[in-house]
């Protein structure tokens, strides 16, 4: 089990942040994900491991036109 | 085909002000008589304290209303005014969305101020023609044309020869008629209605500008709050200027070289990043359709649903193939982020035009949803052809979208019938009939669609008298407060958009701040203080660009690669390299160095002073910051059941034992746990704002910000009563 | 047509191409007036120069920005209104400005000025007839 944005989300092996993106249907494109209070760049979100019991918050960056 | 010439009613030659570091210090007035064809034109002095207290744009347009009507003047009396003013930075072509005005009025809709603004080329050549702003009173005693030959420093006053005046004819027909040749057509903009600002309270003023590509006039629109309605009842059937030379240094700024630094910044930043962010070069706004369908905000059959199989029919990957692709959709110079798309040679399949190939401005997410999903039309060519009808005829789309989006569910509940309508069937999703509503609300043609274009706080007790309408349901599913109808986000499950829909100005518009993400889906402002901050900050914020002369969408709708990470919490939400961007170029126009600190309390004065003449005008207080059931949660059952569990965890989180309680029970007592929390929040947000329990800014709010002039405390020691302090 | 050629494996980094073009254009030698740019990239010559691809043309709202008869993407100054957004929108960063000398953007116009100063022959102008 993990944190997600302060919610309980269930984790998997191997489960990456694109995975948790995906999972979450988290479609927006200005996002940010920091793991354990660590930002990750996006161009890793596709590698980057989530570890079991980790604090992920998913921070969609905008605040409307 | 020419009009026939228009005869000369009234003319006036003017030394034009230079302009100096933003301003001219000069304003235009323009009075039409009472229906006695006096007319009468001045050139008016902007003061220190003026600038200082209301710095320009919608804060010069407030300050000059409020010196024009007293608090009886109704929006159709010849006192009521249209203010159009740009601000410092309108006019510069070297950072994107600097053409930016507001228009301010007495709105018919919602009887206290509003403010609407619009790109278009219109606001900065008024400026380049000398003036801060241009104010329009009375009345005329035929249908006019007011010109403003920004070349020759001239005003003329025509009588209109125009037939048709909807908003593409006029336009077209003006740029024809006032340019020299083609090339000279980019020289002039104009601002024009339709033939909706007759009989509905939802016509907003076009502005033009000519697409030199495409060689079409587009129009941007002032749509919200019944601005063309108000011109129409003054009889002015279009304004028009002109300007044929002009650099980037009309502004005559103190230090072009930061301005330009940040605008090749920002310029470059565009390039290499939008499409990897907000598509708004290709697709604009309408990007956020199947965004908002992820996250259960997009409008579905009058804000019921969140959500739609359907969705992919009105996506951005379908925007993206009909908007045509690879033109400077800017609607002012400079402006890079060129959200403004275009459907071209689209063929009209019904009313007046039927047929006829046309260049479509639009659609915005805010179209494709209202005039979409909202109305249960899951049908982009639908929604273009209802984009395009809706601008031609002067209604806002927002108003009419929200406004149908009731109307076919009181139609869906029974409420009202076939026989109401004059035949039309009004279930949602039913294109032709939606359509035809469309041109008999723009038309006036019936009873019932008069009753409608005058939005839904005064449809439903037309609704009520003559059919026999439940009020009580009604109050509960039409989104809309202080007379006017909500934008087209779903805020059910955001505690802060309660409040950045309805805790306004003006009514729930997202104008003045948009935390839906940044409160349900990120959780970031757990604590009613971090709402009411956030109801603080990013209004205040985001009314700083209605000061300006500056659109917000260059502000965040794109941002430095980093950031999202570089920046942590709320902090990010304000992409701060940006917002150092905008103190350097005021500082860069104007010569006066501004902090943080320092803008939002320029912002502060001008959202304080907009309260208290609401005020002033018999509203402005707490009674009318009011939310429909709908806002805060499902009102029936087949809405509760689109999330069943989601909703009853909600309830439990409450505490509450929700075993063999009904969903109508459920309904219910989640909406009085969700009452609660919006009357928390209510004085949470007024406690911060500065003011009292009712929602007015005390004496210490008003002295700290300096607007504690005469009149103003007068007022408020009327309405101020010890009993609401906090 | 007209077209730069750039052979940056002969270039020996004197700098004398971006003194004659700034000479040329705004009477003094800097490189920041310079339409043609040399930088040292790990010790190897870098080369920004307008390869009048035209991207700039499709970006101008004003429609300042046009190709001439040599083929040449010129600015035409009586139309601009100084939005940069050219210089923003260059695929290679060959549109530049500097405001202490005037508000347009500048950029190299092919005349050549540059490849005759170089002393090596990593530019050269050349001049092909168009295809009939």
């Amino acid at each position: 089990m993990i944190t997600v944005n302060g919610d309980k989300f269930p984790w998997h092996d191997g489960m990456t942040v694109a995975q948790l993106l995906a999972e979450k249907n988290y479609k927006f494109r200005l996002i940010s994900v920091w793991v354990n209070d660590c930002a990750v760049e996006k161009r890793l979100f596709d590698r980057e491991l989530i570890p079991d019991g980790a604090n992920v918050q998913v921070i969609h960056n905008i605040s409307g036109g | 085909m020419a009009i026939p010439e228009m005869k000369l009613l009234a003319e006036w030659s003017y030394e034009p002000a230079k302009i100096h570091r933003g301003y001219s210090r000069e304003t235009l007035y323009i009075g039409l008589g009472n229906k006695d064809g006096n007319y009468k034109f001045e050139k008016r002095p902007v003061s220190d304290d003026m600038i200082e207290k209301f710095t320009g744009g919608r804060g010069f347009g407030l300050k000059l209303l409020w010196d024009a009507v007293t608090g009886d003047t109704k929006w159709n009396d010849p006192e009521n005014e249209i203010v159009i003013a740009g601000g410092p930075f309108c006019g510069i072509t070297q950072y994107p969305g600097a053409g930016k005005c507001y228009s301010v009025f007495l709105s018919p809709a919602t009887k206290q101020t509003y403010n609407s603004n619009a790109g278009g080329y219109f606001a900065p050549f008024v400026k380049f023609a000398g003036f801060d702003a241009l104010e329009l009173q009375g009345k005329a005693d035929r249908p006019v044309v007011i010109f403003i030959d920004g070349d020759n420093y001239k005003v003329q006053i025509f009588e209109s020869t125009l037939e048709d005046i909807n908003a593409y004819t006029v336009s077209e027909e003006l740029h024809e008629y006032f340019a020299k040749d083609e090339d000279d057509k980019r020289t002039i903009s104009v601002i024009s209605s339709g033939i909706g600002a007759r009989t509905t309270y939802w016509a907003g003023m076009n502005f033009s500008f000519y697409d030199q590509k495409r060689k079409v006039v587009r129009l941007k629109q002032a749509g919200r709050g019944g601005g063309g309605t108000v011109l129409y009842d003054k009889g002015v059937i279009a304004m028009a200027v002109k300007r044929t030379h002009f650099t980037g240094l009309e502004n005559d700024p103190a230090d072009i070289k930061t301005i330009q630094r940040c605008g090749v910044s920002v310029h470059k930043r565009i390039h290499d990043l939008d499409d990897t962010q907000s598509k708004m070069r290709s697709v604009g706004t309408a990007h956020l359709t199947e965004i908002m369908d992820a996250y259960y905000i997009l409008p579905v059959n009058n804000y019921k649903f969140g959500k739609h199989k359907d969705i992919d029919n009105i996506s951005s990957q379908t925007y993206t193939s009909l908007f045509t692709q690879g033109m400077a959709d800017g609607c002012w110079y400079g402006c890079s982020l060129a959200c403004a798309k275009a459907v071209d040679h689209f063929y009209l399949q019904t009313g007046p035009w039927k047929g006829k190939p046309v260049t479509v401005d639009g659609p915005e997410y805010e179209t494709a949803a209202g005039l979409g999903s909202n109305v249960g039309i899951f049908d982009a060519r639908w929604s273009i052809e209802a984009n395009f009808y809706a601008d031609h005829y002067g209604l806002d789309t927002i108003s009419l979208g929200t406004g149908m989006a009731f109307i076919c569910e009181c139609y869906e509940l029974g409420l009202i019938n076939k026989e109401h309508t004059h035949g039309l069937d009004l279930n949602f999703g039913r294109k032709a009939d939606i359509m035809e509503l469309i041109h008999r609300i723009a038309h006036g043609s019936d009873d019932f669609a008069i009753a409608c274009g005058h939005g839904i706080e005064e449809a439903r007790e037309y609704f009520a008298e003559h059919y026999g309408a439940d009020m009580q349901t009604m109050k509960k599913i039409g989104m809309c407060c202080q007379g006017l109808e909500a934008s087209e986000y779903r805020c059910q499950e955001s505690i802060a958009q309660w409040g950045g829909y309805f805790l306004t100005l003006k009514g729930p518009q997202h104008d003045e701040a948009w935390l839906i993400f940044m409160d349900m889906v990120n959780k970031q402002l757990p604590t009613y203080e971090d709402k009411a901050e956030a109801l603080f900050f990013f209004p205040n914020f985001r009314l700083w660009f209605s000061l300006q002369g500056l659109c917000k969408l260059p502000w965040n709708d794109i941002e430095p690669a980093d950031n999202g990470i570089k920046y942590k919490g709320v902090e990010a939400a304000r992409v701060p390299e940006h917002l150092q961007n905008y103190l350097d170029i005021y500082e860069a126009i104007t010569g006066k160095p501004l902090t943080r600190d320092g803008l939002i309390e320029q912002s502060e004065k001008v959202y304080n002073f907009e309260r208290i003449f609401n005020l002033r005008m018999g509203r402005g207080t707490a009674k009318y910051h009011e939310a429909p059931d709908r806002a805060l949660g499902p009102v029936w059952e087949d809405e509760w059941n689109e999330r069943p569990d989601y909703f009853d965890e909600k309830l439990k989180e409450f505490g509450e034992n929700i075993d063999g309680l009904s969903v109508k029970e459920k309904i219910a007592l989640l909406q009085k746990h969700r009452r609660g929390q919006w009357e928390e929040l209510k004085m949470a947000v007024y406690k911060r704002r500065g003011w009292n329990k009712n929602g007015i800014p005390t004496l210490a709010t008003v002295k700290r910000l300096g607007i504690d002039y005469p009149d103003v405390v007068e007022l408020l020691n009327k309405h101020l009563r010890p009993e609401d302090e906090f | 047509m007209k077209f730069m050629q750039v052979r940056t494996e002969l270039c020996v980094q004197c700098g004398e191409c971006m003194k004659a073009c700034s000479k040329a254009y705004f009477k003094e030698e800097s490189k920041e007036l310079s339409r043609v740019r040399v930088a040292n990239v790990a010790g190897y010559a870098n080369f920004s120069i307008c390869s009048q691809c035209g991207a700039c043309i499709g970006v101008c709202p004003t429609g300042a920005l046009e190709r001439d008869a040599n083929g040449i993407v010129q600015v035409r100054k009586n139309k601009c209104t100084s939005c940069l957004m050219c210089v923003g929108f260059c695929p290679s960063a060959c549109m530049f400005f500097n405001a202490d000398k005037q508000t347009e953007p500048f950029k190299c116009i092919g005349c050549g000025i540059c490849a005759r100063a170089c002393p090596t022959g990593a530019l050269e102008l050349f001049n092909v007839p168009d295809k009939a």
